[in-house]
């Protein structure tokens, strides 16, 4: 299971104070934190007002790039900011994201093109973002048609369906299901990634429908997941579904979990 | 030479990678007969380390396994420059899941740390008939017998192997420790054993104060 750690993002508002206050350090201990508690990717969002976007993910970059050794998930909404910043990356990593909407793909594909970068690709396009299961496997080989002509891999890409609401849309889960069902018949090295807190938005208890969603998902094969890794929860939830998934030799990775404080009762460590 | 204390703490750790690269930099100098039975002993108070974290809850079934099986990958590397002379033995454990019985696991983690701590250890396998205990144990000659069972009907194919080894006159010179799921110190005296055990650690902390 792949994890992308999703703390360092401006619409947070404990970040969005740091990166006003240009605070290095809060944000170089994010880094860290998430590194240590497994996260694969490091996602950077600036979430700020357009006009000083582009130099706030520099800064972020630049800081998280030397707090640690793990590859930069680059977020931003605008594939024209992501242009931009692309050159202070110091290695391959992820691009958050490509969709259907305008032309994100024209941008971003050619960047990467001849590079080991992996991009995540939403199913949505003009219209929105489509209810039905359909409509997303379409948009999907739409996206992966267009980047097998910049010789950009389906393993390249991660395909995030666009988990809906709960609450709202009562398949929803097993509309994802039937997606990346779908999605991996077409192309069988292709990942599936999603969020984890869409799915329970308006929903008490959001948490355990988050921690439930995230089970279900990598049972019906999700390879990447956007999360909080620092999030004992959820990391207790995904290191006991990858050991009942059979992918925890002798179940040490979730037992080395416990022994080192990081799922389970919190232990007040004797110094 | 390679650090002793390091590479015990590395074992002890579970480190793989350091323990393997400690020892394939230290077969790489070619070192003397003597001075790799000194690091089969590090290597081995190591895996008394892991034991004791294993009691103390730190470590976990998982954890055991991994530890033979790293135990015998160490082995493995040092292979080359043992030069067939074996590491000084403590003693003989003649070892088997009892007839009836295919549980295997725990038997398996006893006999890769009862190794580990320096015995010499014959398997017998599971589902393992009274009379083949005794014919091993006359030709072996262990300090030691071993038994191991899940099933509550182990506890009557122990007590049958048991009696088998007093028939053949052979019960005073052994110790013999049970193992499992269905042992209890009840069980133990019925059945005629010396000692009992329902972890693997413990047993082989028994089994080494029967012979030091």
């Amino acid at each position: 299971m792949i994890i992308i750690g999703e703390k360092i993002n401006g619409t947070i508002p404990s970040v969005k104070k740091a990166i006003e206050a240009k605070d290095e350090e809060f944000i170089r201990d994010l880094a860290v934190r998430q590194a240590e508690a497994g996260a694969d990717y490091i996602d950077v969002c600036a979430g700020t007002a357009p006009e000083i976007e582009e130099e706030t993910l520099i800064w972020l970059m630049d800081i998280v790039q030397d707090a640690v050794d793990k590859p930069l998930c680059i977020d931003s909404p605008n594939p024209r900011t992501i242009e931009k910043v692309f050159p202070y990356a110091k290695r391959p990593g992820i691009i958050n994201s490509v969709s259907e909407e305008g032309d994100k793909c024209e941008v971003i594909y050619p960047m990467i093109q001849g590079t080991e970068w992996q991009v995540i690709a939403l199913t949505c396009d003009n219209r929105g973002i489509p209810s039905d299961v359909q409509t997303r496997v379409d948009i999907t080989k739409i996206m992966v048609e267009k980047a097998q002509k910049y010789g950009i891999t389906p393993d390249r890409i991660h395909i995030d369906p666009l988990v809906m609401a709960l609450s709202a849309d009562n398949k929803s889960l097993l509309n994802f299901i039937e997606t990346l069902t779908a999605v991996k018949e077409l192309y069988p090295t292709i990942k599936v990634t999603s969020g984890l807190s869409n799915i329970s938005f308006g929903m008490p208890l959001r948490k355990v429908i988050n921690q439930h969603f995230l089970t279900i998902a990598m049972y019906a094969g999700m390879d990447s997941a956007i999360l909080d890794p620092c999030n004992r929860d959820m990391l207790t939830t995904l290191l006991a579904t990858e050991a009942l998934l059979g992918r925890d030799r002798f179940c040490r990775n979730f037992a080395n979990a416990y022994r080192k404080n990081k799922i389970g009762p919190v232990k007040v460590v004797e110094k | 030479m390679v650090d002793l204390e390091k590479l015990t703490q590395a074992v002890g750790e579970l480190d793989e990678e350091k323990v393997l690269a400690m020892l394939k930099e230290f077969v790489g100098t070619n070192p003397s007969g003597e001075e790799a039975n000194k690091v089969v002993n590090a290597c081995q108070q190591g895996m008394a380390i892991v034991g004791d974290l294993f009691e103390k809850g730190e470590y976990f079934v998982g954890d055991l396994i991994f530890a033979g099986e790293l135990l015998t990958a160490a082995i493995d590397t040092l292979k080359p420059v043992l030069g067939g002379e074996k590491a000084s033995k403590i003693g003989k454990i003649v070892l088997g899941t009892v007839e009836g019985d295919l549980h295997d696991i725990g038997k398996n983690i006893f006999a890769s740390m009862a190794e580990a701590a320096g015995f010499e250890v014959y398997d017998l396998g599971i589902d393992v008939p009274a009379d083949k205990f005794v014919e091993k144990v006359k030709e072996i000659k262990p300090q030691i017998l071993g038994m191991s069972g899940v099933l509550t009907l182990a506890l009557d194919a122990m007590k049958k192997t048991v009696d088998a080894v007093k028939e053949a006159g052979l019960r005073d010179d052994i110790k013999i420790i049970i193992g499992g799921n269905p042992v209890t110190d009840d069980a133990c005296k019925q059945i005629g054993a010396d000692a009992f055990t329902t972890n693997a650690a413990e047993g082989v902390k028994i089994c080494q104060g029967w012979v030091m």
